[in-house]
């Protein structure tokens, strides 16, 4: 190994443990005894945690040095992308129907299937010779089928189950991924089916002494999913739909009183949740050849973030979809085998100390 | 009325309360499988994969009953199992080949483990609940996961871990399947009494009611903490112990057995069967891994292998390559077909029966019973005339 992983890891043990003390002395001492307003309470745990990330990050820079951390990142930010659309659209999914959506991942990859088949009869039959248009229009075609999809699971099982407790819609939806997972080599057959890639061309440029390389297909990814994710969050800020959906989520019995159409929102959030898996799963097959199970790693990973972040907001699972990769491909240098489980674990640590996320707020309920 | 006939009645009395008694049902169950296994030693043509289906399906069962007492009972979601079970099976497998332990010891051993566990994951769930509880859970299973493949010296990692003795009183003794199967009927209706023990007991009791409502139950003194805890650690004893038969009768285990499709097949078990009843268990279990095993995987209609279907495309002499082609990829796709049957199954069970078969076939036998007394009544009626 070129790095000095005892160091590191006696160094993340320090910072992990003074974390620990500081945030259950400020949990018993400060907040319960000094500071009295519930609002205040999330913030100081909140920039604790916070703090006990930022300080694990510099810590891994410090000992990665410029290159290795800043060439990790470029080279994860495809990943970061993907999980950050994919986070949202379960998120999305969760204001709307409350319920965790585990088919989400199943959707994508019924998505992207459709944009092999695509470009592969289009590249057969009309013979594009640009690959960047073949991949955009397959990439569009996929995601139109995976919105139809949604709105289709939707329209016939999760509006006919509205008065199913939360945790049987999350059944319902755990069978989806069943059924999806059969249905996509009875429908597709069992040959290989690829993607093509935007673009497999490498872009290095300099930056502070040193020679970093990404790839252009990965800026590509980035790009559209930082548009397709501003222009849902203005959808959700300023648009009448993005007031159902929050005015839906809040209490969906009086939405519908009040004469928010329900049913069209919940749809429509299924279909765009479906397009976002369907263009997230696009991204990550990287030109690749498909399989049914190639997107569970990154439906666990949406659930890790968005349980880290809180499912009640939408900024806090986007945070959580940056931190999870990040951490886990940067500890990759100190623990090659371990970095998935180490994650995990710690994400499982920040959720024990704040069961509704970094973000989450407290939903007062009726007994 | 002589004293024959009074006998008489008495014996038929016994006999009721015989059949009425709540154990009677188990042991025909026990009692059908273990004369299953002697047609089979008396030369009656039954296959070695049904057997095989058979004794994974018990173990599967008993997994499942764990599991029923914590979703059904409990109310509690967990996809942890795959995980759990996987522990039991590399405890074992690691414990006899690596350490020549008894198996009795590894037993004891892998349940106090397995108490311990639960009790984490109890304290887990107590700050974490409902959906949340499943998504943490399932990182937890993904943590095993990660151990279990990398953990190469006790697991073996991703080639898998192979056992073919078991120590017995000191000595390394080949696995018999024979023999393992009839124990395995023995420790299934043994699990099967337990647990109607436990869910006719006042935890059952307290533990429904803690589903229902929690702060009910708590108002009428039922402790929260106990009970969730108690849920949790019955569960992964049933989960580890059956990863520890698991790993005796079948021989072989590898990490991407004990993933997320695993614990969504047992929870499809206990949904479809209906959560709340041994004997839906039994039948949920049988419908999803049964008959995947004993009928998906042993269906073939490739061209090449199968005689009816290559005289089926011979038929038509015209057709004949799109016909086989469309053979070989139906082929390719069966396998996966249980997965659809599967998922439609506890989609519609869900939606519209969410009892499970097991309350659908109690809701029939009290409408076919109240059918047949309508049928005695009009047939009484026409015998002897309308009372007045």
């Amino acid at each position: 190994m070129f790095f000095d992983s005892v160091k590191f890891w006696n160094t993340f043990y320090i910072i992990t443990g003074v974390t620990v003390f500081l945030f259950l002395f400020v949990d018993f001492v400060v907040i319960r005894k000094i500071l009295k307003k519930p609002s205040k309470r999330d913030l100081a745990s909140n920039l604790i945690v916070i703090g006990w990330f930022i300080a694990i990050v510099v810590h891994l820079h410090a000992s990665l040095g410029n290159f290795f951390f800043f060439q990790t990142l470029f080279d994860k930010m495809l990943g970061i992308s993907v999980l950050a659309l994919a986070t949202t659209g379960i998120v999305l999914i969760f204001k709307t129907s409350i319920t965790t959506n585990f088919a989400q991942g199943m959707l994508a990859t019924f998505g992207v299937y459709v944009a092999g088949i695509v470009s592969m009869r289009w590249a057969q039959n009309t013979g594009i010779s640009s690959v960047f248009q073949l991949a955009m229009i397959s990439m569009i075609a996929g995601a139109i089928v995976a919105f139809l999809m949604g709105v289709a699971i939707d329209v016939f099982i999760i509006r006919k189950s509205k008065y199913i407790t939360s945790i049987g819609k999350q059944m319902i939806t755990m069978g989806l991924v069943l059924v999806i997972s059969g249905i996509i080599p009875v429908i597709f057959g069992i040959d290989a089916i690829s993607v093509p890639r935007i673009s497999s061309r490498p872009i290095s440029f300099e930056w502070i002494g040193w020679n970093f390389t990404v790839s252009e297909h990965a800026l590509y990814g980035m790009y559209i999913s930082v548009g397709l994710l501003v222009v849902l969050f203005t959808a959700l800020r300023f648009t009448k739909w993005g007031l159902g959906v929050r005015a839906t989520a809040s209490n969906e019995i009086v939405a519908g009183m009040m004469g928010v159409n329900t049913k069209l929102i919940t749809a429509l959030s299924w279909g765009i949740a479906g397009a976002l898996g369907g263009v997230a799963a696009f991204m990550l097959a990287q030109g690749g050849t498909l399989s049914a199970g190639m997107m569970v790693s990154t439906q666990v990973n949406g659930f890790m973030a968005a349980i880290l972040g809180g499912f009640s907001s939408f900024i806090g699972p986007i945070v959580g979809a940056f931190m999870i990769p990040i951490l886990s491909n940067l500890i990759f240098y100190f623990s090659p085998l371990w970095q998935n489980a180490i994650v995990y674990l710690l994400v499982l640590l920040i959720v024990l100390a704040k069961p509704l996320g970094l973000f989450g707020k407290r939903i007062a309920k009726k007994v | 009325m002589n004293s024959l006939s009074l006998i008489r009645q008495k014996r038929i009395g016994q006999l009721k309360s015989l059949i009425h008694h709540p154990y009677f049902g188990f042991l025909v169950v026990g009692a059908l499988l273990l004369f299953m296994q002697g047609l089979r030693a008396a030369g009656v043509n039954i296959s070695i994969t049904v057997m095989r289906t058979f004794g994974l399906t018990m173990i599967y069962v008993i997994i499942g009953l764990g599991f029923s007492i914590l979703l059904g009972y409990a109310g509690l979601a967990s996809l942890g199992t795959a995980g759990f079970v996987g522990i039991g099976t590399y405890l074992v497998g690691y414990l006899t080949t690596k350490m020549g332990f008894p198996i009795y010891i590894i037993i004891i051993i892998s349940i106090l483990g397995a108490i311990l566990i639960g009790l984490i994951i109890g304290f887990i769930s107590l700050r974490i609940e409902g959906m949340y509880l499943a998504i943490i859970t399932l990182g937890l299973s993904e943590i095993l996961n990660e151990v279990f493949k990398n953990a190469v010296e006790f697991t073996n990692g991703t080639n898998g871990l192979n056992m073919s003795t078991i120590v017995f009183f000191g000595t390394f003794e080949v696995i018999n399947i024979e023999t393992i199967f009839t124990a395995l009927v023995f420790i299934l209706v043994l699990v099967m009494v337990i647990t109607f023990n436990i869910m006719k007991s006042p935890t059952g009791r307290a533990m429904l009611a803690m589903k229902n409502s929690e702060s009910a139950a708590q108002a009428m003194g039922v402790s929260i903490l106990k009970y969730r805890l108690m849920a949790f650690m019955i569960a992964t004893v049933y989960a580890v112990v059956g990863g520890v038969l698991y790993m005796t009768y079948f021989g072989f285990s590898i990490p991407s057995s004990w993933g997320l499709a695993f614990s969504l097949n047992i929870l499809a078990a206990i949904i479809v069967g209906g959560s709340r009843s041994i004997y839906g268990v039994l039948l949920g279990t049988f419908m999803i891994f049964g008959l995947d095993m004993a009928v998906f995987q042993t269906i073939n209609v490739s061209p090449t292998q199968n005689a009816s279907v290559a005289a089926f495309i011979a038929r038509f002499p015209e057709h004949t390559e799109q016909l086989s082609e469309f053979f070989r990829s139906l082929n390719g796709a069966i396998p996966t077909m249980s997965y659809i049957f599967n998922g439609v199954l506890i989609i519609i069970v869900i939606m519209f029966y969410p009892g499970g078969l097991y309350q659908l076939v109690i809701t029939l036998k009290a409408k076919i019973s109240k059918l047949i007394s309508k049928v005695m009544k009009k047939v009484k009626v026409y015998r002897y005339g309308e009372d007045r």
